[in-house]
């Protein structure tokens, strides 16, 4: 850490870099669900940082805390130069609450286009509403940045009328158009047809080159490797290990990592799995659960959870699958 | 088909709207000089009994031919100088007479003020001489305590005898205009009341929407009596929706519209207030039918709100909007939309509740439907009328909102084209 927070100034570190998020021993419970156990953080200016982690590991619930959707209920964030101590209430919280949504633009999985508005008036809905922009002013800006997503053509168009892909292109000109300094993608490619995930990738890589400081919540492993500064690895309420993507997904250090990237890059990304050297790190992962005992025959594996997923990856060669050019030992094989 | 009743309907409308005094053929619209009577005037509606009406019954004459009695609307000249009520209606009985074919009939004594009904009393003579069958001209001349004198003429061919048609051909081609004006009535207290309800059930349905967190969740996250206290007030919009929507969806529509009618007057005089700030009967029933469907309206916008994908709030909060233009902007327009049809069933529904109010006095359709039921002893064919009119002005209804869903419906279908166009 290192970098005193204060409201309403700027913080450069000693290396020059901005610093735009700042989170300090962040907590959530959901009820008597502890989710987020305590999270540390800091994004600099220009910086994309991809999280990935198992579902229910809190990688949503934390994207979600960074701009109040979910109310933290302990801990300290700051983004930008605003600073909110959670868990706190009143007239100040809540101004500052506003403040840091409009410095967070967000893109969700199901888009949340507004249906009842065409993609221009989507645009401009917040310029207009929050920012108090004319409106001449506001629709210039929602047609310079729907052009800039590829959208020209289809600017009247209501959602019901655009493909998944042309709407999630809408989601984030309509959060680019707040001048956000953060943005925040929550899987936006899940909802997606794959021949349709390029063009959304597309733009956020983009994006990211224009400079812009994104907090990416994907497993999309080519976009990560090409565009992440930084991959975090998220289980269990806790950023388990962070680092350049080459080392997370090449050298992973902790068991977790490497069992989940053992288990989403071939099933996701057969390719990049190949790309990645996946192979390598299933070689030096010693499985934990094998070492209790390998499974007796096909059966016992498939019944026995922690192993289900090894013995079934190399089952697929023999099918014909596109695994083919990445086989993998069983978990068995490992002792 | 559903345009030709439309339009049928329309044409009905429209002629019963036309003035129709000086066309009046002289048995015909008991109500044609309402139009024109300064304040103060009784307004004569009806002689009683009508000798087209069947006058015998099983056993022998009901009616002898020995009393005429006269409806009227007073028309203020009930009420005197310092708003109290004048007995007999402002009616200077003793001056009142009766002529039948121009010969002014002798009685047994003065005529008497009869409230049989509240908002159209009966000047009743008792004649000492009797007639029977025959072609007879009333002429009825009331005079009131203050000097006013009204004529009035009926002309009737009587056959005098038992039997006769069920339904009267005669009565409805005479009274259906008089009934269409309460048709009109109806019309009015329909819209001014789907309006009143739909702004009650917006603010009611915000109001039971307005609770997002329990007291206990409340205090295990802020442990602050300060925000509790701030929680309390928060929460009394919730707590007056609730209220709201329980008593008034669970106490009799027919009692609501009593309720307010009667009791207005009292507070009203609880409070040493003058009488006419007494609301008309009118909006005594606008306000219980508003509040009454307002009631019922809540829990359709909840719905309807609740009915508005959740990430929408959420898109809205992402990019910086406030509570307000949240639900303004973005939550209301998605959630009319998909209460429109349920709005109108409502709507569909009060055309025909509105009735209840008849009870109050106001002549609305089925109020008028009786009182002409009464003047003509013919309930079988006003009634009928009234039905008739309920039954078109339903279907007219439901003829434009099956439109309105169309259109909806079109304009998704007229997106989806674009889209593909392209």
């Amino acid at each position: 850490m290192g970098t005193e927070t204060y409201a309403h100034e700027t913080i450069i570190d000693d290396k020059g870099r901005e610093l735009v998020v700042k989170v300090e021993g962040l907590q959530k419970y959901f009820g008597k669900n502890h989710v987020l156990k305590g999270i540390d953080l800091e994004v600099y200016k220009g910086e994309v940082l991809v999280l990935i982690g198992p579902s229910g590991s809190g990688k949503s619930t934390f994207l979600r805390c960074l701009n109040f959707l979910e109310d933290p209920t302990i801990g300290e964030i700051r983004v930008g130069d605003v600073h909110v101590t959670c868990g706190s209430h009143g007239g100040k919280f809540k101004k500052d609450v506003h403040e840091i949504r409009m410095k967070c633009g967000m893109v969700f999985q199901e888009f949340n286009l507004f249906p009842h508005k065409d993609a221009t008036e989507n645009v401009t809905e917040g310029p207009i509403l929050v920012k108090g922009l004319k409106k001449e002013e506001a629709i210039r800006k929602a047609q310079a940045l729907l052009t800039k997503v590829g959208l020209a053509e289809r600017m009247d168009f209501f959602p019901s009328q655009l493909s998944g892909g042309q709407k999630q292109r809408v989601a984030i000109a309509r959060a680019m158009a707040m001048d956000p300094v953060l943005m925040l993608f929550d899987e936006p490619t899940s909802a997606l047809d794959p021949e349709l995930i390029g063009e959304v990738l597309k733009v956020m890589k983009e994006l990211a080159e224009g400079g812009m400081t994104m907090i990416v919540v994907s497993h999309e492993m080519g976009f990560s490797r090409d565009v992440a500064d930084r991959v975090v690895y998220m289980d269990d309420g806790y950023f388990i290990e962070q680092g350049p993507p080459s080392e997370v997904f090449f050298h992973p250090k902790d068991d977790r990592t490497k069992r989940f990237l053992r288990h989403i890059l071939p099933e996701k990304e057969p390719e990049h799995a190949k790309e990645l050297g996946i192979v390598e790190v299933d070689q030096e992962l010693p499985d934990p659960d094998a070492v209790e005992g390998p499974p007796q025959g096909a059966v016992g594996a498939a019944l026995d959870e922690g192993n289900f997923k090894d013995t079934a990856i190399p089952e697929i060669p023999l099918s014909g699958g596109p695994m083919g050019e990445t086989p993998l030992p069983p978990g068995g094989e490992n002792l | 088909m559903g345009i030709a009743l439309v339009a049928a309907l329309l044409v009905l409308v429209v002629t019963a709207l036309t003035p129709v005094a000086s066309a009046a053929s002289p048995a015909a619209s008991p109500s044609a000089a309402a139009a024109t009577a300064p304040k103060g005037t009784p307004i004569p509606v009806g002689v009683i009994p009508d000798p087209n009406a069947v006058i015998t019954s099983g056993n022998g004459k009901l009616w002898n031919g020995d009393v005429v009695e006269v409806n009227f609307a007073p028309n203020g000249s009930d009420i005197g100088p310092n708003g109290k009520q004048l007995p007999n209606a402002g009616i200077d009985v003793a001056k009142c007479q009766v002529f039948i074919n121009g010969a002014l009939q002798k009685l047994t004594g003065p005529p008497v003020v009869q409230y049989l009904s509240p908002a159209t009393p009966t000047l009743h003579f008792s004649l000492s001489s009797s007639y029977t069958s025959g072609k007879y001209d009333f002429k009825v001349v009331m005079v009131t305590t203050k000097g006013v004198s009204v004529e009035k003429q009926w002309s009737y061919d009587s056959q005098g005898q038992a039997g006769g048609q069920l339904v009267k051909w005669s009565v409805i081609k005479n009274w259906w205009k008089y009934i269409a004006r309460g048709a009109i009535v109806t019309v009015e207290l329909t819209v001014i009341s789907i309006l009143f309800a739909s702004i009650l059930a917006l603010f009611g349905s915000l109001g039971r929407l307005s609770k997002k967190m329990t007291f206990r969740q409340a205090w295990d996250r802020y442990q602050s009596w300060g925000y509790m206290w701030r929680m309390v007030l928060g929460r009394i919009p919730y707590w007056v929706a609730t209220f709201y929507t329980s008593l008034f969806r669970g106490t009799p529509l027919l009692l609501q519209i009593i309720f307010i009618y009667q009791v207005t007057p009292e507070i009203i005089r609880a409070f040493g207030l003058p009488n006419t700030l007494n609301p008309p009967a009118f909006w005594s029933g606008v306000a219980a039918l508003s509040l009454n469907y307002g009631a019922y309206l809540t829990e359709v916008f909840r719905a309807g709100i609740q009915a508005v994908p959740k990430g929408q709030n959420e898109a809205a909060w992402a990019i910086g909007l406030s509570g307000w233009q949240t639900q303004r902007r973005v939550i209301l327009p998605q959630a009319f939309k998909i209460v429109i049809p349920a709005v109108g069933n409502d709507f569909i529904a009060l055309i025909k509740d509105t009735s209840l109010v008849s009870v109050i006095t106001v002549e609305e359709l089925l109020r008028r439907s009786q009182l002409a039921g009464a003047a003509t002893f013919s309930f079988m064919s006003t009634l009928i009328v009234a039905a008739a009119f309920y039954w078109a002005l339903t279907i007219f209804f439901s003829f434009w909102q099956a439109k309105l869903e169309t259109r909806m419906a079109r304009d998704k279908a007229r997106e989806k084209e674009k889209g593909k166009a392209k």
